[in-house]
């Protein structure tokens, strides 16, 4: 009993102590934002703001559309998401379930482009996407992310768990592939396909490097490209905005946590199939 | 139409590797056909053959007197009870059971019908909303073939239904099992390497080994007139006596001792052409003895397996090893005693083919109707 109670405090500080060093830069960033700059440079370790202002959140909504970047970044993380999930899932589906030619060499090579950096296919990808004339729109950055072989790849692990009989079950009751997909095989990977949806989510929600290349308007500018202008070299750097900047990208992914914590929750701690 | 199912020349390999070879037979309806067998002989492969869930190399299958070779799975009204019982981990029981009932779009009121009859027969009433992990081994498997049998298709398939479930589960399964055959009298192909449930449940047993069918006959055929070395020992506990043998003029010699055989061995002996012969007899058809009998072979006690109603008696006669039963405790190893086999259950197989070269009389029991079969047991 003594050990195991030592052992319970031991992970509770650990617990506790990775907990303040996620959380306190969320915090921070929420106390500067709501400080004059001054007070920010004068006192940097101040969590709290001592002479609290909406001045910077002002000064954001004054110099850019705040509420179309968000809307811009919401549309893109959001259709980027969809598609990457439903073409995951169905082409795990393809590679699980289906027998046809070159199915090994296919996969091989579709695996491998995850190891392809990012920096090689940006050249090309822009070449395309200006080529189609969607330079300065959501589809542009939208286009090159309508897949993702990562997603693949993790939705096929979970499918494979699904035992095979389960599927011949309902071929043998004549059920055909859209029914066996929405009533067995998405059920039974829904853990899977909500995490990887999570992930790309947030993922495309951060993205900086490939929208800087796509936008040129700050109306289509995303949120993370609003955030440079406030940090650029040129401009001069102006934290307290940047921050409010900061809180604004936080809100939404924060509202949607929120909104589906219960079963975000429970996808993560459900046991699976078996 | 018939609700057969007919093997012609029926082939499945996979790359080089050949699974069942030149399958030619034919499953008739309302019949409980078991494939028996161990594992890897290609039993399994055959039953998913019949669902369509693995394709046929070469060779045609009928069924309904229809070609089915390229029949998709759905199309071939037939249902199956898996070995892992393939339940929908995510639905309750009543969902599994009515599931494939919804998507052949039944009407509502027959669904209801269909599921509180199986609910019945199979004691499920009160587990209908539990999901499956909540469910004991006995109750899991009640759900699969409660699950099976609302489809009402002419052919049932059931893959080593009982294999996970202990002694009186099986017992218990396989008398529910027999309770819907009676209801629906499908064409029943079940596999299993279980000898006592084939024998137990069959009306005819399949034998199959290494991809060919050894045997297609009747449990009690099986038993007695096994027709080959390999049946002869698969078939029985312990495993029947094969023993390199001599026949000359009526007399079986075993190493330096002999036997004579009945007249009518005599008679049907002089109709056979053979040049070596194997000598096979049951454990059970020994009769065993400490004094001298005529026809008697004299062996010594190696070893005894005491199985608590009987004994397993391991002889040794002339080099060769030989198996006895007993019901009597008192037998000592090292002991010298005596084995005379019981002439009207004696065996002789052609050594080089290892096919059996038959028995001077048929068995009344052959021509026994599944019906008057399905009595005795």
């Amino acid at each position: 009993m003594k050990i195991n109670r030592t052992a319970e405090v031991t992970w509770h500080i650990i617990f506790f102590a990775a907990v303040i060093l996620l959380i306190f830069p969320i915090v921070y960033a929420l106390g500067m934002s709501f400080k004059p700059l001054e007070d920010a440079y004068n006192n940097v370790l101040n969590i709290v703001p001592f002479q609290s202002t909406l001045e910077n959140y002002i000064t954001l909504f004054d110099t850019l559309p705040v509420l179309r970047i968000t809307l811009n970044t919401f549309v893109i993380a959001t259709v980027a998401t969809i598609f990457k999930v439903v073409t995951a899932f169905l082409a795990a589906y393809a590679f699980v379930y289906f027998d046809f030619r070159g199915k090994n060499i296919l996969y091989f090579v579709l695996i491998s482009t995850i190891f392809i950096p990012f920096t090689v296919t940006m050249i090309p990808n822009y070449l395309i996407v200006s080529e189609m004339g969607l330079l300065d729109t959501v589809w542009g950055v939208i286009l090159p992310q309508l897949a993702d072989a990562v997603g693949i790849f993790l939705i096929r692990q979970s499918m494979k768990n699904i035992p095979l009989s389960l599927i011949e079950v309902a071929r043998l009751d004549n059920t055909g592939h859209w029914k066996i997909m929405k009533d067995i095989v998405l059920p039974l990977v829904r853990p899977a396909v909500t995490s990887i949806g999570i992930w790309f989510f947030i993922s495309t929600w951060n993205e900086f490097v490939w929208p800087v290349l796509i936008m040129k308007t700050t109306d289509n500018y995303t949120l993370p490209l609003a955030l440079q202008m406030f940090i650029s070299v040129e401009g001069g750097t102006n934290f307290t905005v940047a921050m409010a900047v900061s809180v604004v990208t936080m809100i939404v992914p924060l509202a949607l946590y929120l909104t589906f914590q219960k079963y975000i929750i429970g996808t993560f701690t459900s046991s699976g199939i078996k | 139409m018939k609700k057969e199912i007919q093997f012609e020349h029926v082939k499945k390999s996979y790359g080089d590797t050949e699974v069942v070879k030149d399958l030619n037979f034919t499953i008739k309806e309302g019949e409980r056909l078991i494939l028996l067998g161990p594992s890897g002989c290609g039993k399994s492969t055959i039953l998913r053959m019949i669902a369509g869930l693995e394709n046929i190399t070469d060779g045609n299958l009928y069924m309904n007197g229809e070609k089915m070779n390229h029949v998709p799975s759905g199309l071939r009204n037939v249902s199956m009870v898996f070995q892992n019982y393939a339940l929908y981990p995510h639905m309750t029981v009543k969902q599994n059971i009515v599931y494939g009932l919804k998507v052949q779009k039944l009407p509502k009121q027959e669904m209801e019908n269909r599921l509180n009859s199986v609910m019945e027969i199979l004691q499920l009433r009160g587990l209908e909303d539990r999901l499956p992990k909540s469910l004991s081994g006995g109750q899991r498997q009640r759900v699969a073939l409660a699950r099976a049998t609302v489809k009402r298709s002419d052919f049932f398939l059931l893959d080593e239904p009982l294999s996970n479930l202990d002694a009186q589960l099986r017992e218990s399964a396989r008398k529910e099992l027999v309770k819907i055959h009676e209801m629906f009298n499908q064409t029943i192909v079940y596999v299993t390497h279980d000898q006592i449930e084939a024998m137990t449940f069959a009306d005819r047993i399949a034998l199959m080994y290494n991809g060919e069918l050894q045997m297609l006959d009747t449990p009690d055929n099986v038993y007695h007139r096994p027709a080959n070395v390999f049946t002869a020992k698969f078939i029985g506990s312990p495993s029947a006596n094969i023993l390199e043998a001599d026949y000359r003029n009526g007399w079986v010699h075993t190493g330096n001792q002999a036997f004579e055989v009945n007249d009518s061995w005599k008679e049907h002996m002089n109709k056979q052409s053979f040049d070596d012969i194997l000598f096979g007899i049951r454990p059970e058809h020994l009769e065993l003895s400490t004094s001298p009998m005529s026809n008697g072979l004299e062996g010594r006690i190696k070893y005894i397996e005491n199985l608590g109603k009987s004994c397993s008696i391991y002889l040794e006669a002339d080099g060769q090893e030989m198996i006895a039963v007993s019901e009597n405790g008192s037998w000592k190893q090292g002991q010298s005693v005596y084995v005379r086999p019981q002439s009207d259950r004696i065996h002789f197989f052609n050594k080089a083919t290892e096919k059996s070269l038959g028995h001077p009389a048929e068995r009344t029991e052959t021509n026994q109707t599944i019906e008057e079969r399905r009595v005795l047991v």
